[in-house]
């Protein structure tokens, strides 16, 4: 009987071993573990022992039958995973072929400049003012310690819709109307983007219509000094941590002293090269203490209150950190160029 | 203000080192825009001509001998005037003249030569003598093998300042030099001015009828001989810019530009009386100024008159009738004050900017203007052989009374951040020559009439800079204050981006075009607004709409073979009850595009409203709706393009561009919108926060086709739908229209429905119901058969 069951375990894994498909295994599971399987005619011959034997043989019978329905599993477990595996190779792609092409969209460069200023002002606790963008001369010049007879207005020809009304010159009108709206007289923190013109004819380095952000900081007690560290600052952030930053005397009516913003040059770091013009320094921005005339026109008592106010071309600024060469790139929208950024 | 190095030397003990100069105007004074040498040539002697003989072969070139000093060179010359014993200007072998002229040994038809005896021209300063005839001849004193650069005072180095507004006393060499003085911290050693004066009476009364003339000195002059100013003062004013006339025309603008007062000299014999009134001119008056022109004047003009007729535009220009000639023997001389405003109103409306008017623009420091009138007489005496005729006639009416401000330390500090102490200050007071007292605990400066100033801020800029703007200490401010995008800001920025993520470009265009395209996709009759002064037609008007600038681009882009075009601008737009902030976009083309894979998408009416929708989507908004509108957009197809309402409110439009202007353009398939974005921006943020439940139970989907009129809008299927379906109706999509050769005036419009509860699982009886009372509906109102 032993004997007969070992037998009958190396006959069945040989037939398992042969098996080539699924459908081969399931005949081998039908022939020894089916209802006709040879474990059946042992199951009779069982009956046929004496008492005392049938547990051992019972026994051996189970094991017998549980030893070849593991082999039958492991060979379908194999049969299957071979199958998926023919299924894995078949299906396999060129990886090496392209991607699809989504149509990428790309904000202008000018905006891009734009919120990153905005961004790096937001940072430092600055808010954002817009304005109009036809204005009137009140607060476009007057309010800004430019008066009618004014010399330096003619720096600044404008577009005029009448006499007292006319396309703003800078975003400066923005620093008046919030100074005016500032009724507590908070301690104030804003930068002014936005689009200004100047009746200027359209060349490689000058535009009728373009975009400016100042900043006006107005409170107690902020200097000079506080003016160049946010300049440093700003010029660190916008043309790399390594920068410098120098200040000339300069003029502007609404700041008092007044001061242009020399970065040390990006591109040479400052030894001087064609776009430093062989000075190590790039102007990008003009900036000063904002001139008590204006803090006194939007009803500030100027021995009181003092600040800082800057502005700056973001044209200049993008064309300077991108290397564009001529400003009438920025408003022609070919998409070649417009793609880039 | 172009200064001459020479000049400016005269000033000061020891030579100044011209580089040193610039970074110091650059870093504490004003921008520096050139500095160079006035003549930067090398080789140029003085030579004798020994002796001149016609060349053989040509009867216009004559052979040279000339004596340059060290050796006898012979050089071909075919100047007319050229001629023996003259002392000439050489360019040797070697030279290089303006316009990268090269000097070479040369043989010029069989005979040597070796340079060149150059004219004014040839070596760019034609303007050293305008009646220049060939080569220039120098006087007989120049010797032999010197430089004659030096010796005609040209061997000079110009710096050239880019004056601010602020700082007019730089416009005159004595303000150039007190600058430089405080800068370098040197003495100024100005000369003394002595007028050897006639003991006559001056002849001239001078009177003011107007309170725009403060100050007038008039001092005649006789015996005075017109004629070539010297070396040295022709050099000067070169160097300063200002071309030579004669020595009366010279010595009256070599005293403004050391002075900055402006001059005026009138031929005194033609001037019909021995009275000057200066008053306002009458509107209609007529005056023939110098350059010829009639002018006709208006009643803000200041004139200067001989009691009846204007002789001169006060200090603008003088008057041809009394101009200076080479025959003039008696002059008035003129130094005066004149109201900047006016001057400058005068001067810009007849186009007459002259070194004169701009200096009387910016304001004349009144303690010079008698100094001026003095040393241009004692110059008048040394080269022109003047007669001065007694003490100079005038009227002063300054207020001489010194202004003073106050500023304290504490106050210097507190604003710059920086801790200055009284020695810098005093220090700083004292090199800019400022007079000071000090007094409970602050500064009493006065100011001087050489440098106006307002308020103690001025002060602050003239310590900062000198003391240098490298010593301010960096810090930032300290006020707490709390920065953000407000909603709208951000807002816009999450329109771009999404404008952005679908594959749209934005662009930036100009805000003035043309009056047809500011106007061109009104939906109604509007008010543009134009430029008084615009630069050109294409910029007059400001626009009322975004779009036809991106046709434009469309158009630049597609002429470029660019064919994808697709587009979005924020901008604003321009009318008369006030700005509109607009989104606009044009797709033309594809989208996705690649031969590759295929999975490029055309663009259609569907695209563009599908974009404008899930931006909708995006920004919350849902109270949204697409009308037809046949006869308010003229630009677009009449049936592929609709209304856009918010809260029921149009606020614009997209659709097709219009097949007329397509061709008309040449282009096709181009697909709009544009959008007012106020509404949407100013929308109320009352956003409870929150969300929408999710149903625990499972959805039923059911799909319906129906056949029904053709002309019946989807939104009308969806909407009889809703208005049936109860609440566990949870949403109708359409996901199919299909039309029917065989049945041409019918489509059948297939839709998906969903059904689910949040208190149970539907069961399909209910659902049921729901479907056929939907269709009973869709039936009854519009006439929909269920598809078979
Ligand atoms: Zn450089």
């Amino acid at each position: 009987m032993k004997n007969k069951l070992n037998e009958m375990i190396i006959q069945a894994e040989k037939s398992i071993m042969s098996c080539k498909t699924y459908n081969d295994v399931l005949d081998v599971k039908a022939k020894y573990l089916g209802k006709k399987s040879d474990f059946n005619d042992l199951m009779q011959e069982l009956k046929n022992l004496p008492n005392e034997e049938k547990p051992l043989f019972g026994k051996l019978i189970n094991e017998a039958k549980q030893e070849i329905s593991k082999l039958i599993d492991e060979k379908r477990e194999e049969l299957e995973k071979s199958k998926i595996n023919d299924l894995l190779k078949a299906q396999a792609i060129d990886i090496s072929l392209p991607g699809r092409d989504f149509t990428l969209g790309h904000k202008h460069v000018l905006t891009k400049t734009v919120e990153e200023i905005e961004d790096i002002f937001v940072g430092l606790g600055y808010e954002i003012k817009e304005g109009p963008e036809i204005e009137s001369d009140l607060y476009n010049f007057e309010m800004l310690n430019l008066p009618k007879d004014h010399p330096a207005r003619e720096m600044q020809d404008s577009f005029y819709i009448t006499e007292e009304i006319l396309m703003r010159t800078h975003t400066s009108p923005v620093q008046v109307r919030s100074l005016l709206a500032n009724a507590e007289r908070k301690p104030m923190k804003i930068i002014c983007p936005g689009v200004v013109y100047r009746k200027d004819d359209d060349d490689q380095t000058h535009s009728h219509q373009f975009m400016q952000v100042e900043a006006l900081v107005v409170d107690e007690l902020t200097t000079l000094a506080d003016l160049k560290g946010t300049l440093l600052l700003i010029a660190k952030k916008l043309f790399g941590e390594n920068r410098e930053i120098r200040l000339r005397p300069s003029y502007f009516p609404f700041t008092e002293p007044s001061v242009e913003v020399d970065v040390s040059c990006f591109k040479c770091n400052g030894k001087g090269c064609s776009m430093c013009k062989s000075t190590g320094w790039i102007e990008i921005l003009g900036a000063g203490m904002v001139n008590n005339n204006v803090l006194q026109a939007a009803g500030y008592d100027p021995m009181k209150y003092q600040g800082f106010a800057l502005g700056m071309g973001i044209e200049r600024i993008a064309m300077l950190k991108y290397g564009i060469e001529d400003i009438r790139l920025l408003y022609t929208n070919d998409l070649r160029f417009n793609s880039q950024f | 203000m172009k200064i001459s190095l020479n000049w400016l030397n005269t000033y000061f003990k020891n030579k100044l080192d011209g580089f040193d100069l610039v970074k110091k105007f650059n870093l504490m004074s004003q921008e520096v825009s050139s500095f160079e040498k006035l003549l930067d040539i090398n080789g140029l002697v003085i030579g004798h001509v020994k002796s001149m003989e016609k060349h053989e072969n040509a009867d216009k070139l004559n052979v040279c001998q000339v004596d340059v000093g060290n050796e006898i060179l012979q050089i071909i010359c075919g100047a007319p005037n050229v001629d023996v014993n003259q002392k000439v200007i050489v360019a040797k072998v070697g030279a290089v003249l303006p316009g990268d002229f090269k000097i070479k040994k040369a043989k010029i038809r069989g005979v040597e030569s070796f340079g060149m005896i150059c004219s004014l021209q040839e070596l760019g300063i034609q303007e050293f003598d305008s009646d220049e005839k060939g080569i220039y001849v120098l006087e007989s004193d120049a010797s032999c093998g010197e430089n004659p650069l030096q010796y005609l005072g040209l061997d000079d180095f110009v710096l050239e300042l880019d004056l601010t507004a602020n700082r007019s006393d730089l416009l005159s060499y004595r303000g150039v030099a007190y600058d430089v003085a405080c800068m370098l911290d040197l003495d100024i050693e100005f000369r003394k001015v002595k007028v050897d004066r006639e003991p006559k009476e001056n002849p001239v009364s001078i009177y003011t009828q107007t309170k725009d003339s403060s100050v007038y000195y008039g001092q005649v002059l006789e015996g005075v001989k017109v004629k070539d100013s010297p070396y040295w003062l022709k050099s000067r004013l070169i160097a300063s810019g200002i071309r030579p006339i004669n020595n009366v025309v010279d010595i009256t603008n070599y005293v403004m530009l050391e002075y900055g007062q402006p001059l005026h000299a009138f031929d005194y014999e033609k001037i019909k009386s021995d009275r000057i009134i200066v008053r306002e001119a009458i509107t209609g008056e007529k005056i023939t100024t110098l350059d010829g022109e009639e002018r006709t004047l208006l009643d803000g003009d200041i004139v200067i008159t001989d009691g009846e007729k204007p002789i001169a535009l006060a200090g603008v220009m003088g008057g041809l009738d009394t101009e200076i000639d080479n025959s003039s023997t008696t002059i008035l001389l003129e130094s005066a004050i004149f109201n900047p405003v006016k001057v400058r109103k005068t001067a810009n409306r007849l186009n007459l900017k002259s070194e004169s008017s701009s200096r009387f623009e910016k304001g004349i420091d009144y303690q010079e203007t008698l100094n001026a009138l003095n040393y241009a007489c004692s110059l008048l005496v040394e080269l022109a052989d003047a007669k001065v005729i007694g003490n100079p006639s005038f009227y002063n009416n300054i207020n001489s009374k010194k202004k003073t401000i106050k500023l304290s330390l504490d106050k210097i500090n507190s604003i710059t951040g920086y801790a200055f102490t009284v020695e810098v200050v005093e220090d700083i007071f004292r090199r800019l020559r400022f007079s000071y007292k000090y007094r409970n605990d602050q500064y009493i400066i006065t100011v001087p009439s050489r440098r106006p100033m307002d308020s103690y801020q001025d002060i602050i800029e003239e310590i900062v800079r000198i003391n240098g703007y490298d010593k301010i200490p960096v810090s930032l401010p300290i006020t707490p204050t709390q920065g953000g995008l407000n909603h709208k800001q951000s807002v816009i920025r999450q329109i771009r981006n999404y404008f952005v993520g679908k594959g749209l470009s934005e662009t930036k265009t100009y805000s003035l075009v043309s009056l047809e395209l500011a106007t061109l996709f009104d939906q109604e009759e509007s008010e543009t607004i134009r430029i008084l002064n615009p630069l050109t037609k294409e910029r007059e008007y400001l626009r009322h709409s975004i779009l036809p600038s991106l046709m434009g681009v469309l158009s630049y882009n597609k002429a470029r073979k660019i064919d994808d075009v697709l587009l979005f601008e924020i901008a604003n737009t321009y009318f008369k009850n006030g700005e509109k902030l607009k989104l606009a976009a044009l797709i033309s083309g594809k989208i996705n595009n690649s031969t590759w894979q295929k999975m490029n998408c055309e663009i259609d009416f569907y695209y563009i409203k599908g974009l404008l929708e899930t931006l909708f989507k995006e920004l919350g908004i849902t109270e949204y709706s697409f009308e037809l509108s046949k006869e308010t957009l003229p630009q677009l197809h009449p049936g592929i393009s609709a209304l856009v309402k918010v809260n029921d409110q149009v606020c614009g439009f997209l659709g097709k561009i219009h097949p007329e202007t397509e061709i008309k353009i040449g282009l096709k398939d181009i697909f709009v919108m544009e959008i007012d974005l106020s509404n949407i921006l100013n929308r109320n943020q009352t956003n409870v926060l929150g969300y929408k439940e999710i149903s625990k139970y499972p959805s039923v989907n059911r799909d319906l086709a129906i056949w029904l009129d053709k002309n019946i809008s989807a939104k009308e299927v969806v909407s009889v739908i809703k208005e049936v379906g109860n609440k566990t109706l949870n949403s109708v999509e359409i996901f199919d229209v299909y039309y029917d050769e065989e049945k041409s005036n019918l489509k059948s419009i297939a839709l998906s429905l969903e059904f689910s509860s949040f208190d149970r699982t539907l069961e399909t009886k209910e659902v049921d119901n729901q479907i056929n009372k939907i269709t009973d509906a869709l039936n009854n109102k519009l006439n929909a058969k269920l598809r078979g």
